[in-house]
Parts: C-alpha cells; structure tokens; sequence
C-alpha cells in the first residue's frame, strides 16, 4: 500500500498572526525597543528645558569680536513643528529639523537592528525553512518598525508637552486648533510608514550587517526627511493625513514587494 | 512517494560551480546519511533543500510537492550549521519564539516534551549564550524536533555531543522515522556513528552524488577479511601474498587478508612456514573505510569479494 503524508494547509492570515506574534513578542521584550522610546520621551523634555535655560546667552567670538545670542523657545507646540509666525525651536531653521521629525530618521537604528539580529542569531535560517513566503516577513518587520515609530511619535510628543510644561513655555497655538495638531501627529504616523518600509528594504538587503543598513537607512531618509516638515505641518487637516496615509500605503506595498525579491533571490544564510 | 526527489540540480556561486547536476532520492521512513568531504557541496544541497538559498537549475521536491509549497515547508524541521537562536534570550524564550514562529497549539507543552526528549528540561532557564557547544547543538535538535516535522534536515547534528548525547540522537531518530513516512536527511564526518542510524546513503563528491545505496547495499559491499599479527610480519606478509591475492598491511599494524578464507586456515598454513601468530580475528570493512576508498578512486573492488 502506498504511504501518504497529509499536509494541513495554512491559511495567510493565520501563517501572518503567528509571524508577527513572534515579532511584536520579540520587540517588547528587546532592550533596544524600550531604550528608544525612553530616548524619544527623555531627548524633547531636555532639549526644551536646556535650551530655555540658555535662552539670552551671549557668546562671544574671540577673534572677530561678533556676538551671537541664544534664541530659546517660547512655544511648546516648536517642539512638533513651526508655528504661524515661523518660530522655529531656537530660532534656527536647523533647529527646525531638531523636533518630533528627528524621530522618523531615529527608528532606523530600530529596524536596521532588529533585522540584522535575524540574520546574524541564525533565526532568519530558522524562520525561512518553515516559511516559503517571503512576505510575511516583509509585512511582519514594516508592521513592527511602523509600530515602535508611531511610538516614538507619541513618546516625543508626550516628552514635548513635558519638556513645555517644565520650561513654563506657552501652550498657545496661535490661531490653529487642537484638532489641526492631532491632524499633524496623526499625519506624521502614517508618514513613517513610508520611511520604514525604506528602512525595512535596506536592512533586508544588508541583512547582518547592522552598520551598512543604518549608515544606508540615514542616507536613503535624508532625501525624504526634508519633505517631512512640508507634508505635516503644525496645521494639517484631513487632506494631510490622506496624502500620508495612501503615501505609506503605496511605498509600503512597492518598497515591500522589491524586498520579497531581494530575500527570494539572495541567500538567507 | 519518496520524501526528497532530487533531479539535476545545480547551484553556482559566480563561476564556482558548488553543485552540478545532483540527483538525489530519499525515501520515505529513511535516514539518509548524506556524506561527502568538506566543500563537496552537502550543506549546500541541504539549505537549496529547505530553501534557504536560491537553486540555479534543477528541481527538488518534498513528498510530491515543489520544495516552495507553503504546506510542505511548514512541516520541516532543520539545524544547519548553528541553531537560530539569539544569545541573550533564555533556552525556553527561544524554543517558545519557534513554537510561536509554527503557530503550535499547546506549545508549552510541546517545548517541555521535545526538550525533555534531548535531556535539556534542566537548562531551560539557562541564556543561549551561556550554553556548551553540546547544549547548544541538542537545543537546536530540539528546536528541529518542534512542530512534529516529517522531514529533518540535520547539518552536522552529531558534532559536540557526548557520548549520552550521541545515544539520545541514535533513540530519537529511530523514534521519528517508525511510522515509515517522515524521513530524516543527516549530513556527518563521524561515520561509525552515521553508521549506527542509516538505512540509507549518498555518497556526494565535486557537487555531484557518486554513489546512492541503501544500508544492506553498503553491508554487502562491505565483505569480511581476515585481521592478524605475528611475531615476524615482514615475512609474515610475502608468505600470505604468495598464498593469498588480496593482501596488506594496514595503518593499525594487522595485515589483513581480503579473500575468502577463515582464520583457522590462515594460521595452520602460517604455522606450518615456522610464524607464529599473536592475533588474529575477523572483521568487516565499515562505512568509514568504504568511504575512504571510495574518495581514493574505488581501487578496491569490494563488490568482488
């Protein structure tokens, strides 16, 4: 009599829950994921306490003679980002850059470390062995770095109101409404959809070596990172969070589907 | 059905041609003890195997089905060169993050019985990184063990255990392909050990199989001979060569006769040319020397014996 083996066939959504069970289980109980978001929620509250502090020095410079006086801030809300009016933080358009948009550069370190550790532990030889589609891991790793992202978003903007609170800065919005700035974070979080599914296709094409994925992601981000402040302003409205949303959507699915082919054509050990 | 049905497949690395026109047949309810020298192309087979690296030409296909089908892979269990682990999290985290990775119902359970079949229950809390090689390679066994695969893939699986560990292996192996439907490829310098579980070979060499045979092909190829020592063995040589056709010495300070004869006859006819014999016993050419030879250029021809 001939022998069989019956294989029980799994369905996606299923192969997909218990994959990004395993991530999202990894990534809460990773060192790296609680140091980040203890970064972003410390780094706005002393940025905007220091920089209050200093607000009115002088320095001088020895051979010219030129005085240069530190601009603190006068707005919580400078810490997300530039108020009508053109306040910046620190009054300086790099200080500009130096808000909430920091982090979508930040969660780089997060997924370009996250994926190498698959590769270098072995795991990734262990998870691709029993998982023919590649994906799921696609999916599962954006899912996990858009997540500790959107974190991070919310840790620095909690830090922000913080930082604001403790400097005694105003939490005036100058004419723009609450609604505009839960338009703006909400905007920014589907925005960093569009920078992890970049991160996610350069650390996947990196594979183990976290050093050339986070040197990659921070140049492959900066092209984009100047946009960011334009595409979510202080005073978004529905159209910006539908331009992010369809924007995450889009890369996500296009940067996604190279990266399946990157892990279908390379080796995974 | 066979478990593994391997036609003409063939991985390049650049120009470096690592496997060239493979076939390969592993039945089901077999242990395939996959040999070859290093670089020969064995590891590589086994990851085009679990699809861990893409093929160049050729197909593969696990019980029936092309080695991509979702279904099958599941069904896998593999260590190759290194459990995955990740060093910092505990055996049992480990174990549990595969069982998550396998969608395992119960997979406390499951993790206790596949640790507890590698004798690894006590060191479940222990971190990966503060393993023994040995401990590290039975969490990996363990690890392939999980989710009831019907096909093992095990790269090297023997090297760093001990003596227990090698036993526990031999007893699990058995225990897996006793149904006669899963199957287990396992690639191994140690081939007295290889040679314990086996019940079937490939023999692979430059990237290609040289020779495919089942445990009682092996054992046929692999006659009796006659081993002795005695007190004058360089006169002790040319009397049996001029006696004997197949005669030599080997690296263990025997001489061993290869044609068919018993030791009786050998000693009656050397103690009547004046030698003494200190020793003498039969034996059988083991799956090691077959190999040997074989990697030689086959000069012996041990079909013919």
């Amino acid at each position: 009599m001939e022998r069989s083996v019956k294989f029980e066939p799994v369905c996606f959504a299923q192969r997909i829950k218990s994959m990004l069970t395993v991530d999202f289980k990894r990534m809460f109980r990773s060192r790296l994921f609680y140091i980040i978001l203890a970064v972003a929620l410390v780094m706005p509250i002393l940025m905007t306490v220091m920089m209050t502090m200093m607000d009115g020095s002088v320095s001088v410079d020895p051979q010219t003679g030129a005085e240069t006086v530190m601009v603190g801030p006068e707005n919580t809300w400078q810490n997300i980002g530039t108020l009508p009016g053109g306040e910046s933080m620190g009054g300086m358009d790099v200080f500009g850059m130096c808000n909430i948009n920091m982090m979508f550069m930040g969660v780089c370190v997060f997924v370009g470390l996250f994926i190498a550790d698959d590769f270098r532990s072995g795991y990734a030889k262990n998870l691709f062995t029993v998982r023919a589609k590649r994906s799921e891991y696609v999916i599962s790793k954006t899912l996990a770095g858009f997540v500790c992202g959107a974190l991070m978003l919310i840790f620095y903007f909690i830090g922000a109101v913080l930082g604001g609170a403790i400097a005694g800065l105003s939490f005036d919005l100058r004419g723009l409404t609450a609604g505009n700035l839960v338009m703006c974070i909400l905007a920014k979080i589907f925005l960093m959809l569009v920078f992890v599914s970049i991160f996610t296709l350069i650390s996947i094409a990196a594979k183990h070596k976290a050093w050339l994925s986070i040197c990659g992601s921070l140049g492959g981000g900066m092209l984009l990172f100047m946009m960011v402040g334009m595409i979510t302003p202080l005073g978004s409205t529905l159209i910006n969070v539908v331009l992010c949303l369809v924007g995450g959507a889009l890369f996500s699915i296009g940067l996604g589907a190279i990266s399946k082919v990157i892990l279908k054509k390379t080796s995974m050990v | 059905m066979n478990a593994v049905e391997i036609k003409n497949l063939s991985k390049n690395f650049g120009a470096k041609q690592a496997v060239c026109g493979l076939n390969m047949t592993v039945p089901m309810g077999a242990v395939y003890g996959f040999i070859g020298e290093n670089g020969s192309g064995k590891s590589t087979t086994e990851k085009m195997i679990c699809g861990l690296i893409p093929k160049s030409g050729g197909s593969i296909k696990l019980y029936g089905k092309d080695h991509t089908d979702a279904d099958v892979r599941a069904k896998l269990g593999v260590l190759i060169e290194s459990p995955g682990c990740f060093p910092g999290l505990t055996v049992w985290d480990n174990m549990m993050l595969q069982a998550a990775n396998l969608s395992i119902p119960n997979a406390e359970k499951e993790v206790i019985h596949v640790l507890k079949t590698v004798r690894m229950e006590g060191a479940a809390g222990n971190r990966y990184k503060n393993c023994s090689l040995g401990m590290k390679q039975r969490v990996g066994i363990a690890m392939a063990l999980l989710g009831d695969p019907v096909l093992l893939v095990l790269d090297e699986p023997l090297n760093g255990l001990d003596a227990d560990g090698m036993r526990i292996m031999r007893e699990v192996f058995a225990d897996i392909v006793k149904d006669g439907t899963r199957s287990i490829i396992v690639s191994s310098h140690l081939l007295g050990e290889l040679q314990k579980v086996a019940t079937h070979y490939g023999i692979i060499r430059h990237g290609k199989m040289i020779v495919e045979m089942t445990a009682d092909e092996l054992d046929a190829s692999c006659r009796t001979y006659v081993a002795l020592q005695s007190e004058e063995m360089g006169r002790t040589k040319s009397l049996l060569s001029c006696r004997y056709s197949r005669v030599e010495a080997d690296e263990a300070g025997y001489i061993r006769v290869y044609d068919l004869t018993t030791p009786e006859e050998i000693v009656s006819y050397l103690y009547g040319n004046g030698v003494c014999v200190t020793e003498i016993r039969t034996d059988r050419i083991g799956l090691e020397e077959y190999y040997i030879d074989l990697m030689n250029g086959g000069k012996r021809e041990w079909k013919d014996r």
